[in-house]
Formats: C-alpha cells, structure tokens, sequence
C-alpha cells in the first residue's frame, strides 16, 4: 500500500515536470534580429535568423493552410478540417462548398469560426506541411513556388500581409503564433539582409 | 449592436439592430419564428441549419447559418426552406423528396432541400452531360448529413427529377 502511494506521487511528480519541460519549450515570443547580432558569420547569421522565423512558417495557424494535399487542416494537432472541404480550382474551396460560406470577413466567436476576407488556402506549390524549415527555405525564396515574389514582396507579405496577420489574431481558443507580425517582418528582413541563406535541413 | 435589412424569403425585414454576436440561425428560430431552419451540429458540419443566399448576379449558392453572424447576411436575399411552396403548392424538388421516401426523421431536410434547389437551378442556366450527372450530384448534396435514410434515397430523388426533363438540366 505504502509502495503504491510512493509509485503515484512519483508518477505525479514527473508528470508535473514534463509539463513544466513543455510550457518551456512552446515560447510565445520572438527573438528579434538584434538577437543574432553577436553571431560574426553572416550566413550563419542568416540561417540563425530564418530558424527564429521559422517558428511563424511552421506554426498549426501558417502550415493547416499551406497543406500537402487538398484538404486544409485545423487544431493544434492539424487534424484534417472538418467538414471535409477541399481547395478547388482556386484555392477557396469547391463550387458548393467555397471557404467563404462559412469563414466570414473577421471571426465570429460565438461559431468559434475564423475568419478574413480572403480565407483561402495557399496553392499546392506553396505546400509547407511535412517538410524540414530548410526545404520550407528554398520553397519560399523560388518564385515558381511562391507566387512570383523577390525576396522584398516576401519581407512585404510576411509583415503586413492582412491574412497572414490573422496568425497573430486566430480568436477563439487557437494559440496564436509567437510575437508580433511586425516581429516576423523584422526577422524576414534580416534574413534577406543577411542573404536570405537557408538551413541545411 | 448593427442594423440589419434582409430580405427572407421575398419578404423584407428590417432595419433593426441586432446584436453582434447573434448567429444566423438564432436570429431565424427564435426572433422570427422560422423553425424549418435547423441546428444540427453547431459547428458548420451537417448543413442541416443551410439556407440559400441568392446573389444579385443571379447565381446562388447555400450557406450555413448556425455559425454564421446575423449581420453577415445585411443586404442580402436569402430562401429558407418555409420559402419554397407557392401559392399552397410543393416545389418539384419537394415532391420527389416525398415520392422517393428521401426522408424520416425531417432534421436534415431543409438542407438537403435548399442544397438541391440551388442544384437544379444552377444546372437550368448551365446544363451538364447526362454522363456527369451522377457525379455532379454527389458534389452538390456531399456535405450535407443525414443519420436515417442514409443519402440514396436523396440523391435519387434528384436524379430523377432532372431526368424527368432532360431538355431543362442535361445537354
């Protein structure tokens, strides 16, 4: 009886500590790029700045809608959406089901339904689920697979880009992504600054 | 609170303020008594609260209502499905839902409904290929849940209707 009590609260102990382990390491903010200033090597520099910018790119709110396949995900987990939507011809959903019919001009939190003017899903080519930050790197930085943008229309488009933005404000009970937009646009422009120098991996 | 003017089944409503935060499918069951209207799910899933909005283009398309705002649907037209007899008679598509045994418990009817009214007139202004029919079909009414009579009986009613003239919806 007295082992048992002392197996439990042992039990109990570690999974406090796994917790606490877990609130540490999902950070809410952003280094900014004054942060990597004492790195002397600017490729490494570069590199260091995009792996800081690579905790927005690969956050549920930014890879659920840049998915591998059709079909958006959701949650946290990046469960398959539900109701089974899929991209259609243009990225905002089939001719029955368009994105638009239920995700409205802003979020309404009495649906727990997001929500921006030009909810849609970003083209297959801009696929971003499953893959390593590095091959996330050289996707973004290749116009034939980022929409035909220069390295500044990205800077442009991570930092003020309005539906991008809504990372930063995903309403009901989603967890936002880390630090501001303004944050990320600072980091994306060091990161080109410095050579836009992706990962290895 | 926003003013809201909709028009809902050709009659018009409004102006009026209604709250933010007040969905569509209350703002129809309980402020204006329209019960045909359902709310399944609560979460957009089973389309059993979908109405139809009818554009100024002509076009329309369904919509669900039960986590939709109140006050997305300022402006707009919109068909429920107590909008669908005229002058005390059944639409077609109400008729063969009917004939078919489509339904049983009702809760998903209105849905499917508005679903296939929107179908057959968007097949009326551009027809399909007998050989897409089934298929096109599928994708109009997929969405929509239905935990009695499964979705055959549906399917088939608007199938057959459409075949029953072929000149207005086939190629």
């Amino acid at each position: 009886m007295r082992f048992d009590i002392v197996v439990s609260v042992a039990v109990l102990l570690m999974g406090m500590l796994a917790a606490h382990a877990l609130s540490e390491t999902a950070s809410s903010t952003l280094a900014g790029p004054e942060s990597f200033a004492s790195i002397a090597d600017p490729e490494q520099r570069s590199v260091a700045l995009f792996a800081e910018l690579g905790k927005v790119l690969t956050h549920p709110r930014c890879v659920n809608c840049h998915p591998a396949g059709d079909r958006p995900r959701q949650g946290e987990l990046g469960r398959m959406h539900q109701p089974p939507v899929e991209r259609g011809p243009d990225g905002h959903g089939l001719k029955t089901m368009r994105c638009a019919i239920c995700h409205q001009g802003a979020n309404f939190e009495p649906g727990r339904v997001p929500g921006h003017p030009e909810w849609h899903l970003a083209p297959r080519e801009m696929a971003w689920e499953g893959k390593m930050l590095g091959e996330i790197c050289a996707q973004i930085k290749d116009p034939a697979r980022n929409g035909g943008r220069s390295l500044q229309d990205l800077v442009h488009h991570i930092g003020t880009d309005t539906l991008v933005g809504w990372g930063w404000a995903p309403g009901f009970g989603r967890q936002p992504v880390p630090g501001t937009q303004r944050d990320a646009g600072e980091l994306a422009e060091a990161w080109v600054r410095t050579g836009a120098v992706c990962p290895t991996r | 609170m926003t003013t809201l003017t909709v028009t809902i089944n050709e009659r018009a409503y409004g102006p009026m303020d209604v709250r933010d935060d007040l969905t569509m499918n209350d703002f129809l069951r309980e402020f204006l008594g329209l019960t045909g209207t359902k709310f399944g799910c609560g979460a957009a899933q089973c389309l059993s609260c979908a109405v139809i909005v009818d554009s100024t283009d002509g076009t329309s398309y369904t919509m669900p209502t039960c986590v939709a705002p109140a006050t997305g649907f300022h402006g707009k037209a919109i068909r429920t499905v107590e909008g669908h007899v005229k002058n005390g008679e059944l639409s077609a598509l109400q008729k063969a839902f009917i004939d078919h045994f489509a339904f049983q418990c009702g809760y998903c009817t209105a849905g499917f409904l508005n679903e296939g009214q929107v179908l057959l007139e968007r097949l009326e202004k551009k027809r399909v290929p007998r050989a897409e029919l089934e298929k096109t079909i599928a994708e109009a009414l997929d969405g929509h849940l239905c935990r009695c009579t499964g979705y055959i009986k549906y399917h088939e009613a608007v199938r057959d209707l459409i075949l029953a003239d072929p000149k207005r919806y086939l190629v």
